[in-house]
């Protein structure tokens, strides 16, 4: 028989193969291992992320961020004090737009601040609704 | 939005859409895929030498490996011919491993068996049982080229011996699988009252 010949007559046999009777069972074990590695990477990821988020929070915390923003609320409180402070006084809206032109700067300021947060609130909560 | 695939259409899928399934992500699809090789695969690996139990291990460890690595299967070959080189491959190392066959030495002469292997007409073409006849390291060439679909250099390479090595064990190996099976291989293609006829002189 030609080498040729036989070198193919083995490569059909090696090809067939039976099916075993239990390759069910060994389908389910190969799903159920996927399966596992799925669950284990899942946990993992979901680990590492809250320890990731708990390190990055105790460093924000640990950085004085609190005491700084504490200063910085005190300091906006005092502006916006002293910025009451120098408004004329107005017994009605009416008074107070006829007294326009002793509105300054600081007050204008303010307003648009306050319009920026309340469009911000809006835009979160809209958002939010979505 | 991409449909699911019901188990029904799965069952009739092609194999190179279950593995655009899989590489999405889609464990059912690849579930299908192990149905339909699974056994092939084990078969590989039993008849490069592992046991059962062993071929079992390693053949789950192979299409881990090969849903790990689905995004480099391109299609050139079948899907089974892949993950047995996956497979063939794990074996490879495992053996090296834990066997402490020479590669290099040249096996033991053994005796030229007759009887159920030198096949009469009656008897099947049992490549399992002639490949246990030949030495464990003839048997890993012969069942890495022609099983694996490694070619000699690939087998070299996999098993980190001298290409010249790996061609000699599988000349060698595939010298004593002619003897023992080319009756029946030549019977196989034959009608069968020619083999009826041959296996009564």
């Amino acid at each position: 028989m030609a080498d040729r010949t036989f070198e193919m007559e083995l490569d059909r046999l090696f090809s067939e193969s039976p099916v075993l009777p239990d390759a069910e069972v060994f389908a389910m074990r190969v799903t159920e291992r996927l399966d596992r590695g799925w669950t284990f990477r899942r946990l993992l990821i979901g680990g590492l992320g809250l320890a990731g988020g708990l390190i990055g929070a105790g460093q924000i915390l640990g950085s004085g961020v609190l005491t700084r923003l504490d200063a910085i609320t005190a300091q906006s409180n005092a502006l916006v004090r002293s910025g009451v402070a120098q408004l004329p006084a107005a017994r009605s809206v009416t008074d107070l737009l006829s007294a326009g032109a002793s509105i300054d700067g600081q007050i204008l300021w303010m307003s648009a601040a306050l319009a920026a947060l309340a469009v911000g609130l809006f835009v979160t909560r809209a958002i939010r609704e979505i | 939005m991409a449909m699911t695939p019901s188990p029904n259409s799965r069952a009739s899928a092609h194999d190179l859409d279950l593995v655009a399934l899989a590489a999405t992500g889609e464990r059912d699809a690849f579930g299908e895929l192990v149905r339909r090789h699974g056994s092939a695969v084990r078969g590989l690996l039993r008849r490069m030498g592992a046991d059962p139990a062993l071929a079992d291990d390693l053949g789950q460890d192979a299409f881990l490996a090969a849903f790990e690595q689905i995004a480099d299967f391109r299609g050139e070959g079948t899907f089974q011919a892949w993950v047995k080189r996956i497979a063939a491959r794990l074996y490879v190392r495992r053996w090296r491993r834990d066997s402490r066959v020479d590669l290099m030495a040249d096996p033991p002469e053994q005796a030229p068996e007759t009887g159920s292997g030198q096949a009469g007409a009656a008897d099947r073409i049992d490549l399992d049982e002639a490949l246990r006849s030949l030495s464990p390291v003839e048997r890993m060439c012969v069942s890495l080229c022609y099983g694996g679909g490694l070619s000699h250099a690939e087998a070299a390479l996999a098993l980190n011996t001298p290409l010249g090595t790996v061609k000699s064990h599988v000349k060698r190996g595939l010298d004593k699988l002619r003897s023992r099976m080319a009756p029946s291989i030549a019977l196989a293609g034959q009608h069968p009252e020619d083999r009826e006829s041959a296996a009564h002189g």
